[in-house]
């Protein structure tokens, strides 16, 4: 069975797991309003991380904050990263991109490209493997988890260190202000009065290893799966056609009744929340109750399928579903079980799920002590 | 009117590489998406910032345009009457 | 198992082995094929360097399958890898963003900003329903691309895989190299 074994969050709300767990159940958001920044025309809402503290002039922000984290999972995990046994993936979709703006920067351009960002990484770590860097658009996250699994499985590695970052800028924000996907207000997921969803900048970090026997209390990634809805770019499927699929095959044969929740996507876009609903409601899922992270952190892009995957685990570690922060009045059209307020719980497993731009669509069942 | 259509369709041509198109082939009244050119959302998209580069034309709201892009006279006449340059 | 491959450079194109004719040579050659081997897919021309690539080396590797039904299907994967992401595409953007006088950006040019977004359109002409992927690696390197396919066919439903390279930095420097393989019982 595939295990974690270490985690971290480097995110506005925190530095540490706890510190983000703990922010994230009292309801704080770092979601804040920002006019004029990076001589943008028009204001967005963001979590954004205090650029200043990362400033370098041989790292950029991004390749900070994974050391950082990647550095923070391991503190006693006794984990030698110059072994050749231990691989590194990196999930990311636009890692270094801000150096595409040449008023910008100091670094060289080639470190624009994310292979040369990871290689940054596992450089700093002693690393010998080429890193894998992940790069499937909002999915990644989960994706590169599920590739951990699965070099895992085959026995080729005896460690994977799966770390998620992006951080935002001038371009990404411009782009999605173009889709005219941002919330004027911080979002709302599967609200009624949704009107979009907000960035956020955030390093997430999962060590995993594969275990004959697994305590109670040890997560184990069961399994996940990645579907394309094969129908449009960048709008998601009227069916749901690939998260569907995805939910299905991550499902397997464990019963509904089993799982604490689904941790939805919930970009609180008007598209995604709702193909979301007719997904899980396709899937049999409907009764299961459903959250999203995204009123707390924005949407972290690369980050988000392990950041949130890591909150999750720390919410069923505390008989917790955490609350949807924004969520007010159900506005899907297939009927979800949400809540803006914590619930208690006793179970012990949970889908995360995602979807993004090219039609993907994935989805992971993480169960403490495993499946049984 | 019909030189601002005729400019029209060869700006929509351009904007959304419609490459084996002429704007001979663009029917005045015919629907620009669905049936008709076929065009998509992120076409929408793309013809919102064309109206703002060419025309000076800023849309608050996104869903205006499932009026304005009925066809390219309704563009056109919305076009002439909102234009700031 | 492998099946099937093509090779498209700026001045070469190669399909199972043999040498297919053109003219053109760089961006051109890409158009070329299209209008000699595919013709009826006007979305082509809305896509950057690396979709209109990927997209055209699947369509030749799919037409050296044969008997192509277009029919819904899940069993297959589209998995391919890059050294640039989607740097054509993220160059064209950042054009779009770079005055603050002439600051229009273009959605059209940032949906292909994220290099999976041809694995998508792959899917959506086939109806492909499997697992789309896309992994960045700063060198070619064939051994880790197999065994990272080979991986993949732990899916519990995938039998087939288009994989391989699809690169581009910019609209006239690109390679593919993509493969049909198979699941081995």
């Amino acid at each position: 069975m595939i295990v974690c074994v270490a985690h971290n969050i480097i995110s506005p709300l925190g530095v540490t797991t706890a510190d983000n767990y703990a922010a994230v159940k009292s309801g704080r958001s770092a979601l804040k309003r920002y006019d004029g920044l990076w001589g943008l025309p028009e204001p967005f809402v963001a979590s954004l991380l205090d650029r200043d503290a990362y400033a370098d002039d041989r790292q950029t922000i991004d390749e900070k904050i994974v050391i950082d984290s990647v550095s923070r999972a391991l503190e006693g995990a006794g984990i030698d990263t110059t072994w050749t046994r231990v691989l590194f993936i990196i999930s990311t979709t636009k890692g270094n991109v801000f150096l595409l703006d040449k008023r910008a920067n100091a670094f060289p351009q080639e470190r624009g490209r994310l292979g040369m960002m990871a290689r940054e990484v596992t450089r700093h770590f002693g690393n010998p493997n080429e890193p894998i860097v992940v790069s499937n658009a909002c999915i990644s996250g989960v994706c590169a988890q599920i590739e951990a699994m699965r070099y895992l499985e085959s026995g080729a590695y005896d460690y994977v260190i799966v770390c998620g970052v992006d951080v935002q800028s001038a371009f990404i924000v411009s782009g999605f202000q173009s889709f005219k996907a941002l919330s004027p207000d911080e979002c709302k997921p599967f609200d009624a009065n949704r009107q979009g969803l907000n960035l956020g900048d955030a390093a997430a970090t999962i060590v995993f290893t594969k275990k004959d026997k697994v305590g109670d209390n040890e997560w184990v990634a069961c399994r996940g799966a990645i579907r394309n809805d094969a129908n449009h770019i960048s709008g998601p499927s009227r069916t749901g056609e690939g998260s569907y699929r995805a939910l299905k095959v991550a499902l397997g044969d464990m019963e509904p009744e089993k799982l604490a929740f689904i941790n939805a996507h919930g970009t609180a876009t008007s598209y995604n929340d709702e193909m979301e609903s007719i997904a899980i409601e396709r899937a049999g899922l409907a009764g299961v109750p459903v959250n999203s992270l995204k009123g707390y952190y924005g949407h972290t892009m690369g980050a988000a399928g392990v950041l949130e995957t890591i909150i999750s685990m720390q919410a069923v570690d505390d008989h917790n579903i955490l609350g949807t922060r924004g969520f007010d009045t159900l506005g899907v059209t297939h009927p979800l079980d949400v809540s803006n307020q914590n619930r208690a719980t006793e179970k012990r497993a949970f889908i995360k799920l995602l979807s993004g731009f090219g039609g993907c669509n994935a989805a992971l069942l993480m169960a403490k002590g495993g499946l049984r | 009117m019909d030189e601002l259509i005729y400019t029209l369709k060869q700006q929509i041509i351009e904007a959304l590489n419609l490459e084996d198109m002429k704007p001979e082939d663009i029917d005045d009244n015919a629907s620009l998406f669905g049936e008709g050119l076929g065009l998509d959302s992120i076409d929408a998209l793309e013809l919102i910032v064309m109206m703002e580069k060419n025309y000076g034309i800023k849309l608050k709201d996104p869903t205006q345009g499932k009026e304005i892009f009925k066809s390219v006279a309704v563009m056109a006449d919305f076009i002439a009457k909102n234009r700031t340059k | 198992m492998m099946r099937h491959s093509v090779i498209i450079t700026p001045d070469h194109v190669i399909v199972d082995g043999n040498p297919l004719m053109h003219n053109e040579k760089g961006s051109v050659l890409l158009t070329e094929l299209y209008r000699n081997n595919i013709g009826d897919y006007p979305k082509f021309f809305k896509m950057d360097t690396l979709s209109k690539l990927g997209f055209i080396a699947s369509e030749l590797l799919l037409n050296a399958e044969g008997n192509r039904s277009f029919e819904p299907r899940e069993d297959r994967a589209v998995i391919l890898f890059n050294r640039h992401a989607s740097l054509q595409a993220d160059t064209a953007y950042q054009a779009t963003i770079q005055d603050p006088d002439n600051f229009f950006p273009s959605p059209a040019a940032f949906v292909y900003t994220l290099p999976n977004i041809v694995t998508g359109e792959i899917a959506i002409r086939n109806k492909y329903f499997g697992e789309t992927s896309f992994i960045v690696i700063d060198d070619y390197d064939e051994k880790i691309i197999m065994e990272n396919l080979k991986n993949a066919f732990q899916d519990p439903m995938t039998t087939s895989i288009i994989g391989g390279w699809v690169d581009c930095s910019d609209e006239e420097h690109f390679e593919a190299k993509i493969f049909l393989i198979e699941k081995e019982n």
